[in-house]
């Protein structure tokens, strides 16, 4: 990850027409929440999806990972690459519980 | 906001604080507040490593009678007004932490527990399964009894960490982030220097919050802390309806966690391996751990068995040999101030942490938390 | 635990053809694929697909799909449906969701081949029910056999908005207008051509501003956008539609390599984040090998190729063909790819503005880059696409005036009066006109639908000309309608003399229409009377 120097930002914060706009969906996080706590000083995807939620939900981020960074790196002048990413973690697919407590060493062939 | 890298010219502060989880940014803040300049120098991001990763509990029960002033006090006084004070939504709910027991065994063990801690103050008491069950009616029949203790709780260590840091900046402290931090040293007998992968920063005062990174930071002004890797594992469920508040562990460490504000259950444990993993810098899941999570779950919550799981992560442990950790300055390296060595419970006494670190920073004669038994030379060898 | 040689994630393409490369050397394999069908979106591609023979061009993608399933299956390669992979862990093993249990095992070479998941935009609306990825369309087409509307709005005229705009229209669906916030149609030519020629409108340099209505689409609203590809304010223009697809680009579905430990990059030529591969496909982990869309954004025919040469590294490895054997094999499938990645469309041009004319040097039609169809004028000028003098008698022409990889005109000519030569990005030219026979198996073959066999002696004052027609219904010889020319116009009166829907012709008929010898040059579609082609 970049270098980033990073100080408290007195102007003030400048709404924006769309800024109402979901784009995360499934944690409904919307463009003007995530401008905000961009102004007042998360700078990478890691901090605004810990600060906001976004790409915590059921789809982890397929979805809005692209539309976040994007808002960032606009917000920030900074190139997406520096941004950072979402883990990929297992499950990559939702799983149940019991399904989930069945995996052992010793579990059938699959 | 971003600054140019060249901006911050001879980068020289008051204060460095190396570490930018829950403890950095807290005493960050702090400092900053006190009107010291500040620098906080992060490898990664905020809120990257184990303050990112943990489960949120704020409890005092079941801790070590030395570091248990820290989770008192930071109970009665700091997380009731912490969200106010930070203007984050920190998350803090206080209505108790049930830890289980599903044998006589466990109970004894678990009694033994309470009674260490109402010797020094803490209101924890035994309770039957029924009256547990009273408290949380989701348990299964299984549970015999449990350790009650109805001041512990929990907040959102994700915001409570940006929260800090938010605050931190905006009292002036400077954040930089993705530099490494390779080593200290000293100038005329004092800490002095923090070499990193970005150049020498400089300041009077510097605090070593990194971590289990810390270890290898600290030996390079001759001191060590015998403190080692252990990676536990946590999952998130998918949102559910409010079920209910309190903070679940059981005797045996299956598992622990609680339902989130906005409704997921965050729930994690160990293994058992954990220490003996083959790889500790990546911070994989090992395939065995959450399936065996699971199984505890379930043997005490049997609804949860179709409870979706959505994303089951890894953090790391700084654990020290005694399981407390150093929150210390360091006599033999004036200026230099250590808080690491946390091992698995830190984030609950964070706040209460900051105060004595600041203290410590300020004046370092005297601190109004006791943490005289979390001194860095405590380690002896056992003969 | 069960320990496979070769364990592959994904029976689309990519997966499907590691897999049958590796059982062919010897692996023992085990295919996982999440859905209840094989072939990933294989089977939702109903179109021909380009490249060569060897690539399988002019077979349709559900056809492909079926083939390499019965490959793989023929040589005793398991392939498990339903089969989710939910991690890849150290030590290459896997958690495998499979009939209500998570099951783990172990390989020696993993192929993580999970393909793509369709981008979003935002815009006012965007949420609403009845804004939909055009993939998700197409699977609910193609798949389930259900229409995701009636008026479409498709955003995105990249080669998945035009296929599925096509589809759409196929599936008896109003395809409104495409839109694209791009100056150039970012598709090829010739699927645009044959979405204009049915009428489709073309928005280049317009973009979705909004999706109206309270519970569901209702409609959209569209403008113009500036250099900045921001609206310009009084451009809107409102449209009567109820479904929005949008086909603005695909991820990469990197999560396993990931969460495998596999070193990531940030390459947008590729779609975003990526595993960092060797050429071989081969991750920073040792013997996890990527293939197909989750190694970089392309198409099937290129996913094929790279799934076999990452099953033949693996194969290599594991001491089941020798390094020579697999430099043998890599050199064809290397050629192979280079053959299919080659043209203006080309991986290495993706976002290019600045290619003006043809390898051959023939000026691009601008016409067909931002409206769909090429301007009379221009088809005149390219060697194939041109009418000429004529002789009499039925001859091809070939509307295809961008350098694409695909050649099966020439290969399926028996006559041999299509030449591409052996770069087969090269536009085809005319070798001969009179030996034309006039059998139409180039109409059937072109995967563009761009050949059409004219003949300005039918009788006295009348051409015919004979046109791909892959709608239902088809129409039957006395039929009487409209020509309509290649921006959807109506043009004049037509009647069909001629339908060959043959088994030659693979599903793609050709309707033969009576139109003045005047029309020739200009009429490349029927509309039947019952459509109001009156």
């Amino acid at each position: 990850m970049a270098v980033m120097v990073r100080v408290k930002n007195d102007a003030p914060f400048a709404a924006q027409p769309d800024d109402d706009m979901v784009v995360c969906r499934c944690e409904e996080v919307t463009k003007g929440e995530i401008r905000k706590a961009l102004h007042d000083g998360v700078c990478t995807f890691g901090e605004v999806k810990r600060f906001l939620r976004c790409g915590m939900g059921l789809c982890q981020g397929q979805t809005c990972q692209r539309l976040v960074l994007g808002i960032i790196s606009r917000e920030l002048g900074l190139p997406v690459s520096g941004l950072g990413h979402i883990t990929g973690r297992m499950p990559v697919r939702p799983v149940i519980m019991e399904e989930l407590g069945k995996s052992t060493e010793e579990s059938k062939e699959a | 906001m971003l600054i140019s890298t060249e901006t911050i010219g001879k980068k020289g502060a008051d204060a460095i604080v190396i570490g930018g989880g829950v403890m950095g940014c807290a005493a960050a803040y702090r400092l900053a507040k006190e009107g010291l300049s500040v620098l906080l120098l992060e490898k990664t991001e905020i809120c990257a490593d184990a303050s990112g990763r943990n489960a949120g509990g704020v409890r005092q029960s079941a801790r070590d009678v030395r570091e248990l002033p820290l989770a008192m006090y930071g109970v009665q006084n700091i997380w009731p007004a912490l969200g106010e004070e930070l203007g984050v939504d920190v998350e803090y709910v206080r209505e108790g932490n049930l830890r289980l027991g599903r044998t006589e065994a466990h109970l004894e063990k678990l009694k033994a527990l309470a009674e260490s801690s109402k010797k020094v103050g803490l209101d924890v008491r035994m309770v039957t399964g029924d009256e547990a069950r009273e408290i949380c009616p989701y348990m299964s029949d299984d549970v015999l009894g449990a350790s009650w203790c109805p001041t512990d709780g929990y907040a959102n260590p994700l915001h409570t960490t940006i929260g800090f840091y938010r605050k931190a900046l905006a009292y002036g402290a400077v954040a930089v982030t993705g530099v490494t931090v390779l080593g200290l040293g000293k100038a005329k007998g004092r800490i002095r220097y923090v070499y990193t992968d970005n150049g020498v920063y400089e300041a009077g005062r510097v605090l070593v919050a990194a971590g289990y990174a810390s270890r290898a930071i600290v030996n390079t002004v001759g001191i060590d802390v015998p403190v080692e890797r252990e990676d536990e594992e946590v999952f998130v469920t998918e949102q559910l309806p409010p079920m209910f508040d309190q903070v679940l562990g059981t005797a045996e460490a299956d598992f622990y966690g609680h339902q989130t504000k906005h409704g997921s259950f965050l729930l994690g444990g160990v293994s058992g391996l954990q220490h003996f993993t083959s790889n500790h810098d990546d911070h994989p899941t090992e395939a065995y751990t959450a399936p065996s999570l699971v199984r505890g779950i379930i043997r005490f919550f049997p609804s949860f068995a179709n409870v979706k799981i959505i994303r089951c992560w890894s953090g790391q442990f700084d654990t020290c040999v005694d399981g407390v950790p150093v929150i210390s300055n360091v006599e033999e390296a004036p200026g230099l101030t250590l808080a690491f060595a946390f091992t698995g419970h830190g984030f609950g006494i964070s706040p209460a942490v900051s105060i004595a670190v600041k203290e410590l920073m300020l004046d370092g004669a005297s601190t109004s938390i006791d943490i005289s038994g979390l001194r860095y030379d405590r380690f002896k060898a056992k003969q | 635990m069960k320990r496979y040689e070769m364990i592959v994630i994904g029976a689309g393409p990519a997966g499907l053809s590691a897999a049958i490369e590796a059982a062919q050397s010897g692996l023992e394999v085990v295919v996982f694929d999440e859905n209840e069908w094989p072939g990933g979106q294989l089977f939702k591609q109903i179109h021909k697909f380009f490249g060569s023979r060897e690539h399988q061009a002019r077979t349709r993608g559900v056809k492909i799909g079926q083939n390499l399933l019965e490959a793989a299956r023929g040589i005793g390669v398991k392939v498990v449906l339903g089969a989710t992979v939910l991690g890849i862990y150290k030590n290459k093993e896997i958690a495998v969701r499979l009939e209500g249990e998570v099951r783990n095992c172990k390989a020696d070479a993993i192929v993580i081949a999970t393909g793509a998941s369709e981008n979003m935009m935002t815009f006012d609306g965007w949420t609403l029910p009845g804004v939909m990825g055009a993939g998700a369309a197409q699977t609910l087409m193609n798949l389930h056999g259900v229409r995701p509307g009636k008026k479409i709005l498709m955003v995105g005229s990249g080669n998945v908005g035009l296929v599925v705009s096509f589809q759409l229209k196929q599936a008896g669906c109003d395809v409104v207008a495409v839109v694209d916030a791009a100056a150039r149609i970012g598709g090829y030519g010739v699927h645009a051509a044959k979405l204009a020629r049915t009428g489709v409108p073309f928005y280049t340099s317009h973009t979705v501003v909004k999706a109206v209505g309270a519970e569901k689409v209702e409609g959209a609203v569209i403008a113009e956008v500036g250099a900045d590809f921001t609206p310009i304010p009084g451009t809107e223009m409102p449209l009567d539609i109820d479904t929005v697809c949008i086909a603005v680009g695909l991820s990469p579905m990197s999560q396993l390599a990931d969460n495998a430990g596999a070193e990531l990059v940030y390459d947008p030529a590729k779609g975003g984040y990526v595993a960092a591969l060797t050429d071989e496909g081969e991750t920073s982990v040792k013997g996890l090998f990527c293939a197909g869309d989750v190694a970089g954004i392309e198409e099937a025919s290129s996913a094929m190729i790279q799934g076999k040469i990452a099953a033949a590294a693996a194969a290599r490895d594991l001491g089941y063909i020798t390094a020579a054997d697999f430099e043998t094999k890599a050199f064809g499938y290397k050629e192979s790819l280079a053959k299919i990645r080659a043209g203006m469309f080309a991986p290495g041009n993706k976002g290019r503005t600045d290619i003006v004319q043809t390898d051959e040097g023939y000026p691009l039609s601008e016409s067909l880059l931002a409206r769909g169809f090429l301007s009379d004028a221009e088809a005149a000028a390219f060697p194939a696409a041109g009418i000429g003098g004529g002789g009499g008698g039925p001859r091809p022409v070939i509307e295809c005036t961008q350098n694409i990889p695909c050649d099966p005109c020439q290969d399926v000519c028996p006559k041999g009066c299509i030449l591409v030569g052996d770069n087969i990005t090269a536009l085809p030219q005319i070798a001969g006109e009179k030996a034309c026979s006039g059998c139409a198996l180039c109409v059937g073959a072109c995967s563009g639908q761009a050949i059409f066999l004219v003949n300005e002696t039918y009788e006295d004052g009348y051409g015919t000309v004979g046109l791909p027609y892959e709608f239902v219904p088809l129409p039957q010889k006395g039929d009487k309608g409209r020509a309509l020319g290649r921006d959807g116009g109506e043009l004049c009166g037509a009647e069909v003399v001629e339908v060959r829907a043959g088994a030659a012709m693979d599903k793609t008929p050709m309707v033969v229409m009576k139109v003045p010898v005047s029309e020739i040059a200009r009429a490349r579609f029927f509309r039947p009377e019952s459509e109001g082609g009156i």
